[in-house]
């Protein structure tokens, strides 16, 4: 494969299976999102090739848990096997029970946790743990946003005491050395804990790096689609200096096995 | 395949430690190789991060045995303007870069008052970041000196079309690609203002050169409209440059 050539003519990655296991759908309350609805996700996804993605819609983790797991619902239902869905709880609301979202085939895969915008819970708070204990009596994965130093020392708590759950650290800690350094460690230490690639903006040879640490094997193509463009993830991934078989690992083969499709 | 002009590349020795970044200009040749990019405007870490007229004179010395760089310098805070264009002559820099929120410019006065005029007629590109200037000042710059080409890069990320009333009420205002992340961002901007507005930046050695000629070659626009993204817009405002 000439991948630079494929991406310098734009062509979509159909030879490929790509499951972008971060986006997101929907309206967010402080960026002004375009096309972030499913419909328009999937006509981007089919323009490039990407197979499936697990989506979160923002309303479920920003304000009502609800009504947002309900649209996440929805898109799964309206795009079945292409859309898979993330529920997310409220820390806050004690009735809040994840569990009939995954009794029946309703098109979710796993759990989605943002503290930050969860009114700033930290994300190994006992507010959690009813969702967590959901995930590790199924198995289920937990996508969490781990981008600073904190919040990656949160999920590695969580990786801790939840051990059959799967933990993804969603953009992977890169925005800062040692949050980078700290997802390194985690992965080292438990072995079900993985990384994965969105990022705002990263430079070039950071995922190599990661790699050459923890092993393609854990690391997951994750673009926050929805929120941000995927081919900047996508492309990056495409011209690193990783092998044929990493690349195919990162983009699709390693979630396709995690999530049991 | 699209060729890239990148309107964004800093050189030079930083600090900031990021374990297996790009830090020669080695390894910022074969990063371009890899993307396809032809050749990139580029200014020095130290003009930034450090002293301007260090980082100038640094850039100079770096970048002479390599035609593939070129030279942009920052607008030191005190200077001369007919002295200051007639270097950038003598040393084939063709573009320039300012900080005013780095280096707290008054901008009516210098750096801009003296020099925006000289810079117009030469049509010498005037670069800066997004986030070293608020709207307002981005507004007064480009309406006072209509003559000049502004360049406003590394636009703030997510959400790009909060840049749309700026576009419409300034013509000589060109917005970089770098951070220009939102989905379909780059395919309305387009239909909104045309390709020929904006500019590809990749934002090395911060911002990830791969990731940033991914953003256009993966734009749902035509092929003809990523060609002017990636390189045509760019050749043309300095074919203009008369120095």
């Amino acid at each position: 494969m000439n991948w630079k050539k494929h991406v310098l003519e734009g062509n979509p990655f159909n030879d490929y299976f790509i499951f972008d296991v971060h986006g997101h759908i929907g309206k967010h309350k402080r960026i002004e999102l375009l096309d972030s609805d499913a419909e328009n996700l999937v006509a981007s996804m089919d323009r490039l090739g990407v197979d499936k993605i697990a989506v979160s819609s923002f309303l479920s983790f920003t304000g009502d848990w609800v009504a947002g797991n309900q649209i996440t619902e929805q898109a799964a239902k309206r795009f079945p096997g292409r859309v898979l869905g993330y529920a997310s709880p409220d820390p806050f609301d004690e009735e809040c029970d994840l569990s009939p979202y995954f009794e029946s085939d309703r098109g979710f895969c796993g759990i989605k946790i943002h503290g930050l915008e969860q009114g700033g819970t930290p994300m190994n708070d006992r507010r959690y743990f009813p969702a967590y204990e959901l995930a590790n009596r199924l198995e289920l994965p937990v996508l969490f946003h781990a981008w600073l130093p904190h919040e990656v020392a949160q999920v590695v708590d969580v990786a801790r005491q939840f051990p059959r759950a799967i933990i993804i650290m969603g953009h992977a800690g890169l925005t800062a050395f040692a949050s980078k350094e700290e997802a390194i460690s985690a992965c080292k230490k438990y072995d079900n804990v993985y990384l994965d690639t969105a990022i705002s903006e990263t430079y070039d040879g950071s995922l190599e790096y990661i790699v050459s640490k923890v092993g393609a094997d854990r690391i997951l193509y994750g673009s926050d689609f929805g929120t941000f463009e995927c081919t900047q993830t996508l492309g990056k991934l495409a011209l690193s200096k990783l092998t044929d078989t990493e690349k195919e690992k990162i983009l699709g083969i390693n979630a396709r096995n995690l999530f049991k499709l | 395949m699209i060729e890239f002009l990148d309107a964004k590349c800093m050189i030079g020795r930083r600090l900031q430690y990021r374990e297996n970044a790009p830090k020669t200009n080695e390894d910022f040749l074969e990063l371009m190789d890899r993307c396809n990019i032809s050749h990139a405007i580029t200014f020095h870490s130290v003009a930034k991060e450090e002293a301007i007229s260090l980082g100038n004179q640094l850039l100079l010395d770096e970048t002479k045995d390599n035609k593939r760089f070129l030279r942009q310098w920052c607008l030191p805070i005190k200077f001369h303007p007919a002295e200051f264009i007639s270097e950038m002559k003598q040393n084939d820099v063709t573009s320039v870069r300012m900080f005013p929120d780095t280096f707290w410019y008054v901008l009516e006065n210098n750096p801009t008052s003296g020099i925006m005029s000289i810079l117009g007629e030469c049509r010498i590109p005037v670069f800066m970041d997004a986030d070293e200037l608020k709207a307002d000042a981005v507004y007064q710059l480009c309406t006072k000196y209509h003559e000049n080409t502004f360049i406003l890069t590394h636009p703030d990320y997510g959400n790009s079309s909060k840049y749309y009333s700026l576009m419409e009420d300034c013509g000589n205002l060109f917005l970089g690609t770098s951070n220009f992340l939102d989905h379909n961002g780059i395919k309305y901007f387009s239909k909104k203002f045309g390709a020929d507005r904006l500019v590809f930046e990749s934002g090395l050695p911060i911002g990830s050169a791969c990731a940033a000629v991914s953003l256009v070659c993966y734009a749902d626009i035509s092929v003809e409209e990523k060609q002017l993204i990636a390189s045509e817009n760019m050749k043309r405002l300095l074919s203009e440059v008369n120095l």
